[in-house]
């Protein structure tokens, strides 16, 4: 019995740093992912959530991108994918991805913070592009009548 | 012949399930008769998933865009090569080829056994066949049979995603998929012992090269997904924690683990429980990785589709599976009783036990972290992810534990280890360890984890060398070979367990290699043509980057290839060019970045043209339009990933290999020998 209760105590001694582990690390790098909307709202009741990083996911609006002489400092608008009046800019320094185009209707997921000024400093731009990898055939034929 | 291939699919189903039905009445009954009508319907089923295939195939070479699946996962103009694998390009093609994966496998297991091991194959078929059928049903009723056609047939395709068009990306899916459907077969032996009653160690032992050659495609295939994301995604890493690189490493994970643990159930009958336990965990995590990597339902850079229908019918079926497995286990938990019990925590069985909990602690800390955002939105409603800090921070230190039982478990005694043996087979080992991290400090390496990193790693290749060594001399000496004699027949001997070493070699130089990206060096900058760029590698020289300019011309399948130019010097001496490129494809409206590597043995130089200010202009070939934003980056040791992947390759080859002479099996070698056991 004695060995029996080693073997659990093992196993259970392990377990607990790994949870430990888990515990830790969801506390301290878990973001939320919410909608423009969700984002306002939430800023709006609690102030200090401008200071916490958060995931948005949003539609960049045609024509709105430029960038700054250096070159790595972009700024483009993103609204909400239902009410496209709530809306926020964008500041993003680094390097776009290939698929980042403002000349269409493109969902995008932002990484990064909101700041107090109301400009969204994003750390990640990331595009969503589920449609060019695969389309319905119904997607498909309205592809072709185009 | 792609009706054929169509007719072909919706036979397969009902002649599968007829031959499951069989197959399990057969064994239930014992009605030798029906169990060879199972087993010929394994051979029929097989065939007829060949004629499928082949008809995707052709429907692809011969451009029939009037197919759904053609059209979205090809256009005229792409490689033949490419165009082969479309078969696995997509989700419906790639189930058709796991289930025709699964049906060659389930052939070579029945072929093999078709004399020997007879009281295990009539379940052992059932079970084989019934998954196929699983399949089988899903691709004929879940909106994905790949023959589906649309109303008109379009002029051209819509091509092949970009990043799907790299030879690594034609052969890391398929090795994947080795891996996942080899391990239906100890599965199904495993299941069959729970029906039949012997639950002794013969299912593992009929099973054990069917278990390394799972997890050996499995390794290959998560190694090759590393060097398409490192060549294709141009971000110039490897791993991204992202869902479906996590579903893949799921499996093996477990699989690793019952690797070991297997060999504890093999030599002091201990741990049967956990063992199928383990078998049954692993098979749903390929189940689950092939779903998840084909579904959508969590957000990746890898998934490129979405169909909620295909989820529910997978998440029933592995429920359904773990459930049947979960009674069976409970229903023969008698004869699933423990032979030994565990003595002293300085001994193999609790290097090995917590070396499993390790690994498990890991499949379970990814698992959550992957699923937590469905998790988060189920409870509360609001989605929260994690994201690639969460995964690092939980699987370093699991990993470098992981990393020290890869040192202490070869060379710890069975049952209870003594002082001497302690002392004799650690004090070197540890010393050298020591050393190396204090000389990689002294030298100006100033990350805590890396140095332990490199420590460990030092202290388990020592130990690894030691055990050579005087196995070879040993050898040298009773039989009186040479010692390069001496030492091929001592791994021939015994390939299980120096195949095994050999192995673990090679994930030494994976983790040395994940250490070493600690010291990696970046920097991103605008340039003309005539400007150069300079940046230091961490081992102390220089590298000069001119930048020279851009060129486009077409290409096939492409628009325009937009190359830059780089002239190369390191410390002042010219060294060579390198390029990096823009590609336009035909089908693709994004431009697609290819970088530039030069490697080398210690580090690569990694090039990424990360845009060009007037593309336009460029595609043109405008003297004027030149001016790009280009990466430079040196990543340290990022090609022992693949020595680590060849040497993993090595040693898993030897430890298949079928030997001719009667195999040295480990259960024939008393366990009370200190150090001289087998470890795969």
């Amino acid at each position: 019995m004695k060995s029996n209760f080693r073997f659990l105590a093992a196993i259970g001694g392990v377990s607990l740093v790994v949870g430990y582990l888990i515990w830790t690390g969801v506390t301290e790098t878990m973001t939320y992912y919410l909608t423009p909307i969700e984002l306002i709202n939430r800023v709006e009741e609690d102030p200090t959530f401008h200071q916490v990083g958060v995931k948005v996911s949003g539609r960049l609006e045609k024509g709105s991108w430029s960038r700054d002489s250096d070159e790595l400092l972009h700024y483009f608008t993103v609204a909400d994918l239902e009410d496209e009046s709530v809306r926020f800019s964008v500041e993003y320094r680094d390097i776009l991805p290939d698929t980042f185009n403002d000349q269409e209707l493109q969902d995008v997921v932002l990484e990064g913070r909101f700041r107090e000024d109301g400009v969204f400093d994003a750390t990640v731009v990331l595009t969503k592009c589920g449609s060019r990898y695969e389309a319905t055939p119904e997607e498909l034929v309205g592809d072709y009548i185009e | 012949m792609i009706q054929l291939g169509e007719l072909a699919l919706q036979l397969a189903l009902p002649i599968s399930l007829f031959g499951a039905a069989f197959a399990f009445f057969g064994g239930a009954k014992r009605r030798g008769d029906w169990v060879l009508a199972g087993e010929l319907t394994v051979y029929a089923v097989f065939f007829l998933l060949l004629l499928t295939s082949a008809g995707i195939v052709v429907a692809f070479l011969t451009d029939r865009f009037d197919y759904w699946y053609v059209a979205n996962y090809s256009n005229r103009e792409l490689d033949t090569y490419f165009k082969v694998s479309g078969l696995w390009a997509g989700q419906r093609g790639s189930l058709v080829f796991w289930v025709l994966l699964l049906s060659l496998f389930s052939v070579i297991a029945t072929f093999s056994n078709r004399l020997k091991n007879r009281e295990f194959m009539p379940y052992v078929v059932g079970v084989l066949l019934t998954v196929t059928g699983f399949f089988l049903l899903v691709l004929l009723f879940a909106d994905v049979n790949p023959f589906e056609k649309l109303p008109f047939a379009p002029a051209d395709g819509r091509g092949l995603n970009p990043q799907l068009q790299n030879y690594w990306m034609t052969i890391h899916p398929p090795t994947l998929y080795l891996g996942f459907t080899a391990f239906t077969v100890p599965f199904a032996f495993a299941v069959s012992a729970l029906l039949n009653g012997r639950l002794d160690s013969r299912w593992i032992v009929i099973t054990r090269r069917w278990i390394l050659l799972s997890w050996f495609f499995l390794a290959n295939g998560i190694i090759f997904g590393m060097r398409w994301a490192y060549e294709e995604l141009g971000w110039g890493g490897f791993w991204f924690w992202d869902p479906v690189e996590n579903a893949s490493l799921l499996p093996w994970l477990t699989a690793t683990a019952f690797l070991h643990s297997i060999q504890i159930q093999e030599n002091r009958g201990m741990l049967k429980v956990w063992n199928m336990g383990l078998v049954v965990t692993t098979f749903l995590l390929t189940i689950f990785a092939t779903f998840l990597t084909r579904s959508g339902l969590i957000e990746s850079v890898h998934t490129f589709a979405e169909n909620t229908k295909i989820a529910f019918i997978f998440l029933g079926f592995m429920g359904v599976v773990a459930a049947a497995c979960i009674m069976l286990i409970v229903w023969r938990k008698p004869l699933l009783k423990s032979e030994h019990q565990i003595e002293s925590y300085l001994s193999r069985e609790s290097a090995f036990l917590f070396n499993n909990v390790l690994f498990l602690g890991a499949a379970f800390a990814v698992m959550f972290g992957t699923l937590f955002p469905l998790i988060t939105e189920g409870i509360t409603g609001q989605t929260i992810t994690v994201g690639p800090p969460y995964f690092n921070k939980i699987n370093l230190p699991l990993g470098l534990g992981l990393l020290a039982l890869m040192g202490i478990g070869p060379v710890i005694g069975w049952r209870k280890a003594s002082r001497r043996n302690l002392v004799k087979n650690f004090r070197m080992p540890i010393v050298v360890g020591l050393l190396v991290a204090v000389g990689f400090y002294l030298a100006g390496a100033r990350h805590g984890m890396a140095l332990v990193t490199f420590g460990l790693s030092a202290f388990v290749m020592t130990i690894i060398i030691v055990e050579f060594v005087k196995g070879t001399k040993a050898r040298s000496r009773i039989e009186g070979e040479g010692h390069v004699v001496a030492f091929l027949h001592l791994v021939g001997r015994n390939r299980r367990r120096w195949g095994g070493y050999i192995v673990h070699v090679g994930v030494v130089l994976v983790f040395t290699a994940f250490a070493g990206s600690a010291f990696d060096r970046e920097l991103i900058t605008t340039l003309e043509p005539g400007d150069s760029v300079t940046i230091e590698s961490p081992l102390g020289h220089e590298y000069e980057l001119t930048y020279q300019g851009l060129s486009s011309e077409r290409g096939n399948n492409l628009a325009a290839r937009i190359t830059a130019l780089m002239d190369v010097s390191q410390d002042g001496k010219p060294i060579g060019t390198m390029t990096a490129e823009k590609r336009l494809y035909l089908t693709w409206e994004a431009p697609v970045t290819e970088v530039g590597i030069r490697s080398k043995f210690l580090e690569d130089l990694y090039l990424i043209l990360e845009s060009v200010r007037d593309l336009n202009g460029a595609f043109l070939n405008d003297a004027k339009a030149q001016r790009a934003t280009f990466e430079v980056q040196v990543n340290m040791l990022v090609g022992w990933i693949w020595y680590g992947g060849l040497v993993i390759t090595l040693g898993g080859l030897i430890t298949m290999w079928p030997s001719r002479g009667p195999q040295t099996s480990s259960t024939q070698e008393d366990p009370r020998r200190s150090s001289a056991s087998p470890t795969i």
